[in-house]
């Protein structure tokens, strides 16, 4: 349910919660709540494999998360308030959330849906390397060679590097310009694609809300692009946040909502993790009023979500969320190694698959090569895992375990090193948007490697 | 290196995140006789190396580590209230931040946190931080070094102002050092800033802000 009063009551609670400190918000709510519901909820996952198959663990976690949303609460770091709610308001707000929801127009529309485990109905396919810094003169190429992959449904922008040559500050006049220049230049992206109707994730450049109450407006973003608010780890929001979320609802935008949290940050380890993505995408929805539900949990040693903790994590959050709730949850894909190596695409087949099979309803990315290394990114990933989605769609968890463990095996030698590949302009030739044969011969040997453990990709 | 067992009540704390304990364990020592500057040198030091190297190896989490800090700030104000001629060791001060425009603060934090771990005396200003702010914090506690934290592009220009403000001001040119990092942050970044070092890690931070300290 998407309402202006629902809005009006989210924003009287950043001003009549509880006052709190933000280091005690920090480690006691956060970190000593989360510790507390990890041990009365007895959350311990199976080491031996990454996709977790004790359903009552599954459904203890999904329990031991909404006792610590009900406990901790959002901090608003603007108000010092605590933002909290009640388990009743948790659970009919979570009744009330949507199933569907429709992005893009014309024949690029898409209907997104809620999925179930081991759906028989193949995950909506986001092509982009989300927020990774593109050149002014490559975000065109680079972009188009996402749109133009008939597999990629809906597309997630990169950031550009720089804006008419000057640096792009936030909080700035050039923020303004760097979010109108994004909008330019995807739009032709989509056109020089042939896809004008398709659907993009924005405003990228939006690095604060001045950004994207400017480019989500007349001749700028439509409400049937998805409009990113993040909120901040661990479960914070501030006024620039609810900013971006009174102003998409008013344009009657489809939100899609994000959390990062982080392995060994204030969540402690991969079970404290997986309570705060589920907790954590259930208040964006409480809050957001979000149709689209996306977590990229991190470690501070390796930038990436492919590593094994993190994979569990993930699984076990999509699993409960999955089981309890209709939720549409995202699952992006973000891999440490970069385009033109191999190892990105096996992280590739990891993630993809858990995602798949674990009941998210879109896989996304991949933010190639931790998304921090210029024009690192490519189109032929994204073909490749929506492939990979597609191919293991209807797949059993067993079945999916199997193909994980073998994707793991290939990549996790490689994790301690720093296989970010090449840049965009190397791998593809770049007038014609097409992939040159060093960069497909290695997409094909993969494909044929990960076809040979059972994955059909007809 | 061992740390002597009469310690091990106040290691405990530590490690416990027990500030009551901490302090009660630090008091009994000084009554016991033991020397301030020992308890300092042989307990809390090893202590916190030992803290910092289990979080690089996710043995701990950063609560453990931020309380652990907490619990050695309330034992340093004991030993400073005992002995106040005494100056409590510390190997530098720090401000840390994250750049304006930016709200990524967890790297910052884990890096702020080591370094307290390794006995640096470290002013957290928190993210989103005014050029301005940082070099106000640094004059009015004498620090030694400013840490700026910038994760996109696109608050890198704002870490540049700040060192720019140090840089060109001759009051603080010699007397801050600037030590820059966080994800897109690189040699490159150091050579762009013009700052003094750079760390890629929260353990290469350590390393960089030591080698800083020594250059003078
Ligand atoms: C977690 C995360 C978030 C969280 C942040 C939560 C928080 N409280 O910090 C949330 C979800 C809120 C978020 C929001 C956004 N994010 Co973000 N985020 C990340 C992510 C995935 C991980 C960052 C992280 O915490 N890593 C783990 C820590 C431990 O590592 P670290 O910070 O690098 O720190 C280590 C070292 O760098 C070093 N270090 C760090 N600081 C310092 C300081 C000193 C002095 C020294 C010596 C060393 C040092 O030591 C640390 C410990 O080892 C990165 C991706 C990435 N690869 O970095 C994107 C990323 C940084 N985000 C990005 C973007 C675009 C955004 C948003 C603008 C998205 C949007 N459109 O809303 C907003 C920004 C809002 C804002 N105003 O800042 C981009 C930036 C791209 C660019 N232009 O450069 C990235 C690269 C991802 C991407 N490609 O999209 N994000």
């Amino acid at each position: 349910m998407r309402n202006q009063s629902r809005l009006l009551d989210i924003i009287d609670r950043a001003y009549d919660g509880p006052p709190c400190e933000e280091r005690d918000f920090d480690l006691k709510h956060v970190a000593a709540g989360v510790a507390r519901v990890v041990k009365e909820y007895d959350i311990g996952f199976d080491r031996s494999r990454f996709i977790q198959r004790d359903d009552a663990v599954i459904d203890r976690l999904f329990d031991a998360s909404l006792d610590f949303l009900e406990s901790c609460g959002v901090y608003n770091t603007s108000t010092g308030r605590r933002m909290v709610f009640t388990r009743r308001e948790i659970e009919e707000y979570l009744a009330s959330a949507p199933w569907e929801a429709v992005i893009g127009e014309g024949r690029d529309a898409r209907t997104e849906r809620y999925r179930a485990v081991e759906d028989a109905t193949p995950p909506i396919i986001i092509g982009g390397p989300i927020g990774a810094p593109l050149s002014e003169d490559m975000f065109v190429p680079i972009m188009q060679s996402y749109i133009q992959e008939p597999i990629v449904d809906t597309a997630g922008v990169g950031c550009l590097d720089s804006t008419y040559g000057r640096e792009a500050r936030t909080q700035s006049a050039l923020e303004v310009m760097a979010a109108w220049q994004e909008v330019d230049l995807i739009f032709d992206a989509a056109r020089r694609a042939g896809r004008p109707g398709m659907a993009f994730g924005c405003v990228s450049m939006a690095i604060s809300e001045v950004g994207h109450l400017s480019a989500i407006s007349r001749g700028g973003y439509r409400p049937v692009d998805w409009h990113m608010i993040a909120m901040f780890s661990e479960m914070k929001v501030n006024n620039g946040l609810l900013i971006k979320v009174a102003h998409s609802v008013r344009q009657d935008g489809v939100i899609q909502s994000f959390y990062n949290p982080i392995l060994g940050g204030l969540g402690g380890g991969e079970e404290g993790i997986a309570v705060l993505i589920v907790a954590g995408l259930v208040a964006m929805q409480l809050m957001y009023m979000a149709a689209t539900h996306s977590s990229a949990p991190v470690t501070p040693l390796i930038p990436a979500d492919t590593v094994p903790p993190l994979l569990r994590s993930m699984s076990a959050a999509h699993l409960a969320l999955s089981r309890h709730t209709g939720l549409m949850t995202d699952l992006p894909i973000s891999p440490l190694a970069g385009p033109g190596t191999e190892t990105l695409l096996y992280e590739v087949v990891a993630a993809a698959t858990i995602g798949t099979v674990c009941g998210a309803s879109r896989l996304m990315g991949p933010r190639s090569a931790t998304g921090v290394h210029l024009n690192h990114c490519t189109g032929l990933e994204s073909r490749f895992m929506g492939e990979v989605g597609h191919a293991v769609t209807g797949m059993s968890l067993d079945q999916a375990e199997e193909v994980v463990q073998k994707a793991v095996a290939e990549y996790e030698p490689e994790l301690d090193g720093k296989p970010f590949g090449k840049p965009f302009e190397e791998l593809y030739d770049v007038a014609r948007v097409r992939p040159r044969d060093e960069w497909l011969g290695i997409y094909d040997k993969v494909k044929e490697e990960v076809a040979s453990w059972g994955v059909d990709f007809r | 290196m061992a740390i002597d067992p009469k310690y091990s009540e106040l290691v405990t704390n530590i490690e416990n995140g027990d500030e009551d304990g901490g302090i009660e364990a630090a008091k009994g020592l000084l009554e016991s006789g033991v020397d301030p500057l020992d308890i300092v040198q042989d307990a809390i030091m090893p202590c916190l190396k030992e803290i910092g190297d289990r979080f690089a190896r996710m043995e701990v989490f950063l609560p453990e580590m931020m309380l652990a800090a907490d619990v050695v700030k309330g034992v340093q104000d004991v030993l400073r209230e005992r002995f106040s001629a005494i100056e409590v060791a510390s190997e530098g001060r720090v401000v840390i931040g994250t750049v304006f425009g930016d709200i990524h603060d967890i790297g910052k934090n884990i890096v702020a946190a080591v370094l307290e771990a390794n006995g640096y005396e470290v002013h957290n200003l928190g993210v989103n931080v005014d050029p301005k702010d940082f070099i106000k914090k640094a004059r009015e506690v004498d620090a030694d070094l400013i840490g700026l934290s910038s994760l996109m592009t696109t608050s890198i220009p704002y870490m540049r102002d700040v060192i720019d403000l140090v840089k060109e001001s001759e009051v603080d040119r010699d007397r801050f050092k600037l030590i820059i990092g966080g994800g897109p942050v690189s040699e490159e970044t150091v050579e762009l800033t013009g700052a003094d070092g750079w760390g890629e890690n929260a353990a290469d931070a350590v390393d960089a802000v030591r080698a800083l300290m020594e250059s003078g």
